[in-house]
């Protein structure tokens, strides 16, 4: 017989495996749930709460004193202040509980009008700016009442352009990183566990399919459903919520480029986890372990600057932070692709010890 | 014990020995099978019938011993013995989201070759089932498919661990019927059970194993002349039929809508 073997082709497999791949995923529920519905229900959700929530509400209630301009005036800031007429006990319960800012109430002592201000450490933040706001009106009132027409210091105010910062153009990088991570830890650990511990993969083995080959394709899957997932984030975010992509088609291509860096350093989270666990009951905690701190601590859905100071440093080296600052570096703050390397650096760092970890450690069986 | 056969040897065992640890699963084994028959290897649970298997299917390696498939070494040349054998798993599953179709495709192209999938199907009773994903199949049918995917490359040999464990009779029969079909089509089958009627009725040749250790190996009628001839007499007259015979007959050979 002939010994002159045919060395065993591994392209017409990596091929269909990746497709089957993606067959099988784009069939499984999991797969548009984590990766899809829930950013979507996200975005759509700080999309909604994105506009209102910078007003200042005062309460107004019936004045004794209604000659007043006071009031007048703070009518007119309307952009910035929200007035709440109601009565007094009500106003106050709502002070207390910190939905108002405080409560106006004019009276008069003789010649002098006097603007009554309660307030409370509720909502300490919206009543310092009333403080500020009321007591600019009041400063105004009384230069215009003692009738000085050219006041010695006159304030004058310039503005550069710039866009109005929205929650939505926080939340949608957050929300594409939330999707890469899921994709790729979750989908990865859980799929591949399960081939492991149905079998699945052993029968591959008995064919002339390399291990590798089976890895690669599995992770072309991945790679392929992760940016269809972010086009679509993308998509919904640009076109309902009119999320700013600054440079157009680069930016979209530059988020391209940052998906499939994000996704391949996370897959290595998601072979070290497969391999190193033999089934889903110890896989989970494990996998909750990686992914819980992140997407709480990578400003995912709020920003880093909020945690206390110790946390700051492990919160803005977790991988997940990384690819966030890097796809809102690109979105958000209108900068390069270039300019990101020091995050990619960093993301690169974590999947290479990942990869490291999971060849040492990754089980067939 | 492993002389030449006159026969045409398309697999050789030599002094097989798997240890696992202190455990030794295979103990020195040694058989050949013939080229186009259907040899058995019956034996208790944990008597090392799946463990040989797997070390001549490349899919673990022995401690000791080597193993020649159609002339190749596995463990020198495990890619080419891989290319020329077909393999069922006891108890393996396949993707639960792809269908039959999908599925003897995606085997197809593991073996870097094409395959007719409706042709493959048809052969084994299963073109409605297409569409079908495997983890909705029966247990006969999931066998039957299971048999197909062995089938897409070709294979010189076949390997079937314990392939009619837990089918009712009339998939049972069904299975020996299309293991013959195989065998017909100039294919070896290599098939483990712990089933004596399987064994009687469907294999050439019968390795009983025990320990790690083949204990004999033989036809089932060599096998049962050799018994006779140690003067063994069953103490009960075998009866006309059994148990099973009725039961054939009276609910038919044919395949259920399973």
């Amino acid at each position: 017989m002939s010994k002159a073997f045919r060395k065993p082709g591994q392209w017409k497999a990596y091929l269909l495996l990746t497709y089957s791949s993606l067959r099988a995923q784009t069939r499984n529920p999991a797969t548009f749930a984590f990766g899809f519905i829930f950013p979507i229900v996200f975005i759509s959700i700080f999309g909604l709460i994105g506009g209102g929530n910078s007003k200042v509400t005062l309460g107004i209630p019936p004045q004794a004193e209604t000659t007043s301009t006071i009031i007048a005036a703070l009518e007119k800031q309307s952009s910035f202040i929200t007035l709440e007429r109601s009565d007094y006990q009500t106003l106050e319960k709502r002070l207390k509980q910190g939905k108002i800012a405080g409560i106006v109430q004019i009276g008069r002592e003789g010649e002098t009008e006097i603007v009554d201000f309660t307030t409370s450490s509720a909502n300490a933040i919206q009543t310092a700016q009333a403080q500020s706001v009321l007591r600019g009106i009041v400063d105004q009132s009384n230069l215009i009442e003692s009738g000085i027409v050219n006041p010695p210091i006159v304030l004058e105010l310039k503005e550069v352009s710039g866009r109005q910062a929205r929650y939505i153009d926080f939340a949608l990088p957050g929300q594409i990183g939330f999707s890469i991570l899921s994709t790729a830890i979750f989908g990865t650990v859980f799929g591949l566990i399960y081939l492991k511990k149905a079998l699945v993969l052993k029968r591959m083995f008995a064919t002339p399919t390399k291990a590798l080959t089976i890895l690669l394709a599995q992770g072309s899957s991945r790679l392929i459903m992760t940016l269809i997932q972010t086009i679509l984030i993308l998509l919904v975010g640009v076109l309902v919520f009119k999320f700013y992509l600054p440079h157009g088609i680069i930016t979209l291509f530059e988020l391209i480029i940052l998906t499939s860096f994000g996704l391949i350093a996370f897959l290595g989270f998601g072979y070290f986890i497969a391999g190193f666990a033999n089934d889903e009951n110890s896989a989970s905690p494990l996998t909750n372990l990686i992914t819980l701190p992140q997407f709480l601590l990578s400003g995912t859905f709020f920003s880093t600057d909020v945690l206390p100071k110790w946390l700051t440093p492990i919160a803005n080296n977790l991988p997940l932070s990384y690819l966030n600052t890097a796809i809102r570096h690109v979105t958000t703050e209108g900068g390069t692709l270039v300019e990101t390397w020091p995050y990619l650096l960093g993301l690169s760092a974590w999947g290479v010890v990942m990869y490291l970890l999971a060849a040492r450690t990754f089980k067939w069986e | 014990m492993a002389k030449p056969d006159s026969k045409n040897a398309i697999i050789v065992v030599e002094n097989l020995v798997k240890k696992f640890g202190d455990f030794t699963a295979v103990d020195g084994v040694s058989f050949e099978v013939h080229e186009g028959e259907v040899f058995g290897i019956l034996g208790p649970n944990g008597a090392g019938k799946t463990t040989t298997l797997e070390i001549i299917e490349t899919l673990q390696k022995q401690t000791d011993g080597s193993i020649t498939v159609d002339g190749i070494n596995t463990i020198e040349h495990p890619w080419e013995v891989k290319a020329r054998i077909g393999v069922q798993l006891q108890q393996a599953n396949f993707y639960p989201e792809l269908n039959l179709i999908e599925l003897l495709r995606m085997f197809a192209a593991m073996y870097d070759i094409e395959v007719k999938p409706m042709e493959m199907l048809k052969k084994v009773q299963l073109e409605d089932k297409a569409k079908s994903y495997a983890n909705k199949l029966s247990g006969g049918q999931r066998q039957r498919f299971s048999i197909a995917t062995t089938l897409v490359n070709n294979p010189r040999v076949i390997f079937l661990d314990e392939p009619t464990t837990g089918l009712d009779p009339q998939a049972r029969i069904n299975l020996w019927e299309m293991i013959r079909e195989i065998k017909k089509s100039g294919t070896t089958v290599v098939l483990t059970t712990h089933y004596m009627e399987e064994a009687e009725q469907l294999c050439d040749r019968l390795a009983i194993m025990d320990h790690g250790k083949i204990v004999k190996i033989g036809t089932p009628k060599q096998l049962i002349t050799d018994l006779l001839k140690t003067g063994f007499k069953k103490e009960v007259k075998v009866q006309e039929a059994n148990l099973e015979d009725v039961f054939i007959s009276l609910t038919g050979r044919h395949l259920r809508d399973e």
